[in-house]
């Protein structure tokens, strides 16, 4: 089973992760592991998930963490280098 | 009395600058109850230009808020004090949730110093909340009041609707603050895309002109985007058949001879089967829900699906999306209409046989119910007659259960927004609050509140409020004297094993003598020959809410059906009978 490395960034506001663990726990994704971490905007933080996909697909995982308000970018880490663009749900119509 | 906008930087206690926060969202009226945490409030509330009807349970305010949303399409809003005030209100944040309805409830908290302390009427309602607002916040400082009204109206309306909660620390509302209503609305994690990409539009025109079996699978979604006339429109256009889920009953006319029905678990013949046989589904603000799917591997198995849906999440969720058009829907369909027209000019599919094959099964299979053998009232009789004598202009609000599928099928939805009811997630006891709000949203139009005597018992002192406040909603209980839909249930998977759904409520509640103590007007009606003059008697009466306890016979059960979690290829029109598919051709 893949395991995808999520890189997303949140603001860094109360009550964040709870949003996205409690995200994670109820439409059952599992988490393998969480670092939340500070960025250069103290407004901002950065959240890696690594995330293994069963029974649901990564693009899915990814447009219900988008639905979050606090959720502001979402990106995936592939290989050792982060994919450039912003994650769209919207299969073949990238914007 | 008009609004007159407060000047920024006019200094006042933060409860005061939630007053005109609210003012300053349009907000014309709210549902709720006072209570310690939240009473600072109340008090800016006695001067305002906003009408607050005073509730008899905060989740009639929840609901009521919905039914208010519904009807106007402008957000619902209620208010509750702290902890059992604020747990009151979950079942209609997570029902409008659900049903994507757009609302903002605000709650009192404990003082910000309590918070944790497990104080007196303190419950985490944000965190309780999470799973079913679109967003939630916790305010402890009164000059964030106005920003976080600003956005939680922003959030509730925009995009895909969904309630939003405000919780506010009670010395957030007692301190002193300085008004500053925002002038933009700023959300990094939050900007939906309501334009639909043209490539998105051209490749589903292309597919739908390909297609030789097109239907449309009409959702909610085409309601909340005000897009009726819309779809109506490229509905003739392409001249193919329309199934309108239960939430989206009055998206589409359903006098229209394209129209199809209901699809789903008592969805009719020609609707669930018009769905199984496609080649392309046109799924417009519709979720694939497991009621409309049956078993979801089974379902339309040769479609390819256009998913047209404004919130990202949905496409691909319980379907694959061959063309996922992200957008509102109005946009979308109005966009779609040229693109078609110029692909269907240069040629399409020969549509005639599908159309054919599908009138054949509508014409075959019409909704239909036994009239009682022994001269007892027949609930669904009790129904189609109010439709019928009402009309299309009255709002009809249903509760959950075997009453509201027959409401749903008995009626003839013409328009949208007639036709209220908690299509995800369930909630008996939605039917009387949501009725009282449609009507204070649309108080020159007859709104009925169709219950049965379970969901009734629920929500009705709600009727108290009607009363006092001239809210004259008409109420008719289809008595069955039994948790009607369970009780089926019992008679088809459990050997007709009744435990517990027997209410007795032909005995007990007098449900007429009850409605005489709450204020309103108590008719009772047990014979069929009744039934016309009994609705007669009760459109008349315009000055009071009437109750009408029709005393309906037990045993009628809901026709279509596939069970739970079987194909929609086993849809049954009658206990143990199947559609004589042999004579079908499709």
């Amino acid at each position: 089973m893949a395991i995808h490395k999520l890189e997303v960034l949140v603001e860094n506001e109360p009550g964040v992760l709870a949003r996205v663990a409690g995200l994670f726990a109820r439409r059952t994704y599992n988490i393998d592991s969480l670092v939340v971490s500070p960025t250069e905007n103290s407004k901002i933080s950065k959240m890696i998930i690594e995330v293994s996909v069963e029974g649901h697909s990564l693009e899915q995982v990814i447009a219900q963490l988008d639905k979050l308000i606090n959720v502001i970018r979402i990106e995936e880490v592939l290989e050792g280098a982060i994919s450039n663009s912003k994650h769209d749900t919207q299969p073949d119509y990238q914007n | 009395m008009a609004h007159v906008p407060t000047a920024n930087g006019t200094a006042m206690t933060g409860a005061t600058s939630l007053v005109k926060s609210l003012e300053a969202s349009g907000v014309d009226v709210m549902f709720g109850i006072p209570g310690g945490a939240i009473l600072p409030a109340y008090d800016p509330i006695y001067d305002s230009t906003i009408r607050h009807i005073l509730v008899r349970h905060e989740q009639g305010a929840g609901h009521a808020a919905t039914g208010y949303a519904q009807v106007t399409g402008r957000a619902g809003v209620c208010i509750a004090t702290s902890g059992p005030g604020a747990t009151n209100l979950v079942t209609p944040l997570a029902d409008a949730a659900m049903d994507s309805v757009p609302m903002v409830a605000i709650t009192g908290q404990v003082p910000s110093l309590a918070i944790g302390t497990d104080a007196f009427q303190e419950a985490d309602i944000r965190g309780i909340t999470m799973p079913f607002t679109k967003h939630n916040f916790l305010v402890t400082d009164p000059d964030q009041i106005p920003r976080v009204i600003a956005e939680a109206f922003h959030i509730a309306t925009s995009g895909r609707p969904g309630p939003v909660l405000v919780d506010i620390a009670k010395d957030a509302l007692q301190k002193q603050t300085t008004y500053d209503w925002p002038t933009s609305i700023n959300l990094a994690g939050y900007k939906p895309q309501t334009q639909p990409n043209q490539g998105a539009i051209n490749d589903a025109a292309a597919l739908i002109a390909q297609s030789a079996k097109p239907i449309f699978y009409v959702g909610g979604g085409v309601i909340k985007a005000n897009a009726a006339r819309e779809l109506l429109e490229l509905a003739q256009l392409l001249g193919a058949p329309v199934v309108t889920t239960l939430m989206a009953r009055g998206a589409f006319p359903d006098s229209h001879p394209l129209h199809l029905g209901m699809p789903g678990m008592h969805g009719t013949v020609a609707a669930v089967t018009g769905l199984q046989k496609a080649d392309l589904l046109i799924t417009l603000g519709a979720r694939f829900d497991d009621r409309v799917t049956g078993k979801l591997s089974t379902f339309a198995q040769n479609a390819k699906v256009i998913h047209a849906d404004i919130d990202p999440a949905e496409i691909g969720k319980n379907r694959y999306a061959d063309v996922a058009v992200i957008g509102d829907l109005r946009e979308t369909i109005k966009a779609l209409i040229p693109a078609l027209t110029a692909t269907l000019a240069k040629g399409r599919a020969d549509i005639s046989p599908w159309l054919a094959s599908v009138n054949k099964l509508k014409a075959t299979y019409p909704l239909g119910y036994d009239t009682p053998a022994d001269g007892a009232l027949s609930p669904q009789y009790v129904i189609e007659r109010l439709g019928k004598i009402c009309g299309p202009d009255t709002i009809f609000a249903a509760g959950v259960g075997q009453h509201q599928m027959w409401a749903s099928q008995f009626i003839s939805y013409e328009k949208p927004r007639t036709w209220l009811n908690s299509g995800g997630a369930g909630t008996m006891g939605y039917a009387v609050p949501a009725a009282m709000g449609a009507k204070v949203g649309a108080p020159d139009t007859t709104v009925w509140a169709i219950d049965g005597d379970g969901c009734f018992q629920m929500t009705n002192q709600e009727l108290v409020t009607c009363a006092l406040n001239n809210i004259p909603i008409k109420v008719a209980i289809i008595n069955n004297e039994s948790l009607g839909m369970v009780r089926q249930w019992q008679t088809l998977f459990y050997d007709s094993r009744y435990s517990n759904t027997s209410l007795d409520s032909k005995r007990v509640p007098n449900f007429p003598l009850l409605a005489e103590a709450m204020g309103c007007v108590g008719l009772s009606c047990e014979n069929p020959a009744d039934v016309d003059a009994t609705i007669e008697k009760a459109m008349a009466i315009n000055d009071q809410p009437v109750v009408v306890d029709f005393r309906v016979h037990r045993d009628a059960m809901v026709w279509p059906m596939v069970a739970a979690g079987t194909s929609n290829d086993e849809i049954m029109i009658a206990r143990a009978t199947a559609p004589d598919w042999d004579s079908q051709e499709l």
